[in-house]
C-alpha cells in the first residue's frame, strides 16, 4: 500500500495504491494521520488505486473521520472499486462519509 | 487450496497470495476474488484477536471451487465462538460520533455470505459457508 498526499486545491487528497489488510491497517493509519492539514482543512481519500480493503482499512477511515470531525474538518471518498463500493455500503459508511465518482466532484461536493 | 495458519499477522499475506493463485487457476471473477479474500481475513483476524490461543492458534482454511459455487471452510483451535450469534449487529446508522470502531467483520461476512454454519466439537471451532462463483 502506498499513499501520496497533495493539499494544493483546498483540500487534502490522499491516494492510496494497493491493499490496505490487517496486516498494513496501522501504516495506512500513520499516513493518514500524517496527512491531516489545518483545522478546517478537508480530505479527500482517493480509492482509485486501490484494489482491497478490509474491515480493519475501514476501522481506519472511521477513526480519520472522527478526528477530521473535531477539527470541524470533512472527509469524502471518490473513485471507489464496484466492491469497494459495496462494502462500504454494507457498512453504513456511505451515510457518514460521502461517495464521490472523482477527486473533482469530491472537491466540489466539499463546497471547496 | 488448503493452508494451515498460526497466530502471525504476516500469515494474512501468504493466505492472500494463495487466494489469488487459487482464484485464477478457477478463473473467478474480481468481484468474488475480493469478497473470499475479505471473508477469510475477516475470520481469520477473528481468531487470531479473540481466539485466546495466545500465540498458538492453528487454523485450517480450505476452500474448494466448482462449475458455480465456491465453498469456505474454516477450523480453529479458539475459544467457543459463533459468529451467527455471539457477535452482536454493528451499528450501522448512526452519525460519525455515535459508530462504534470495529465490529464489521463479522457483520460483513454473515452480509456477503451464504448458508453459514456453525458448529463446536471438542476444542476446536468449524465454519462453513458458500458464495456462488459468478
Amino acid at each position: 500500500m502506498e499513499l501520496t498526499s497533495d493539499n494544493t486545491g483546498g483540500a487534502v487528497i490522499v491516494k492510496a495504491v494497493g491493499r490496505v489488510d490487517g496486516a498494513n491497517a496501522r501504516d495506512f493509519h500513520e499516513g493518514l494521520e500524517a496527512s491531516i492539514g489545518a483545522d478546517g482543512e478537508s480530505m479527500v481519500l482517493d480509492f482509485e488505486g486501490l484494489s482491497y480493503i478490509s474491515s480493519a482499512g475501514l476501522r481506519v477511515v472511521l477513526l480519520v473521520a472522527k478526528t477530521l470531525q473535531q477539527k470541524n474538518a470533512k472527509l469524502a471518498v471518490c473513485s471507489l472499486s464496484d466492491s469497494i463500493r459495496e462494502v462500504f455500503e454494507i457498512s453504513g459508511f456511505d451515510k457518514i462519509v460521502p461517495v464521490y465518482a472523482d477527486t473533482g466532484e469530491a472537491v466540489s461536493g466539499l463546497g471547496l | 487450496m488448503s493452508l494451515e495458519l498460526g497466530s502471525d499477522r504476516a500469515e494474512l499475506e501468504r493466505m492472500a497470495a494463495a487466494v489469488e493463485e487459487f482464484a485464477e487457476q478457477q478463473g473467478w471473477p474480481d468481484g468474488v476474488v475480493f469478497k473470499v479474500n475479505l471473508v477469510l481475513e475477516e475470520l481469520v483476524i477473528n481468531v487470531m484477536t479473540h481466539g485466546g490461543q495466545q500465540g498458538h492458534a492453528e487454523i485450517d482454511v480450505t476452500v474448494t471451487s466448482s462449475d458455480d459455487l465456491i465453498s469456505i471452510a474454516i477450523s480453529d483451535n479458539g475459544v467457543a465462538f459463533d459468529p451467527l450469534t455471539d457477535a452482536p449487529e454493528p451499528e450501522t446508522t448512526g452519525s460519525i460520533e455515535d459508530r462504534h470502531v470495529g465490529g464489521l467483520g463479522v457483520h460483513l461476512v454473515r452480509t456477503m455470505m451464504d448458508d453459514v454454519n456453525y458448529r463446536r466439537e471438542p476444542g476446536r471451532n468449524h465454519l462453513t459457508m458458500t458464495t456462488p462463483k459468478s
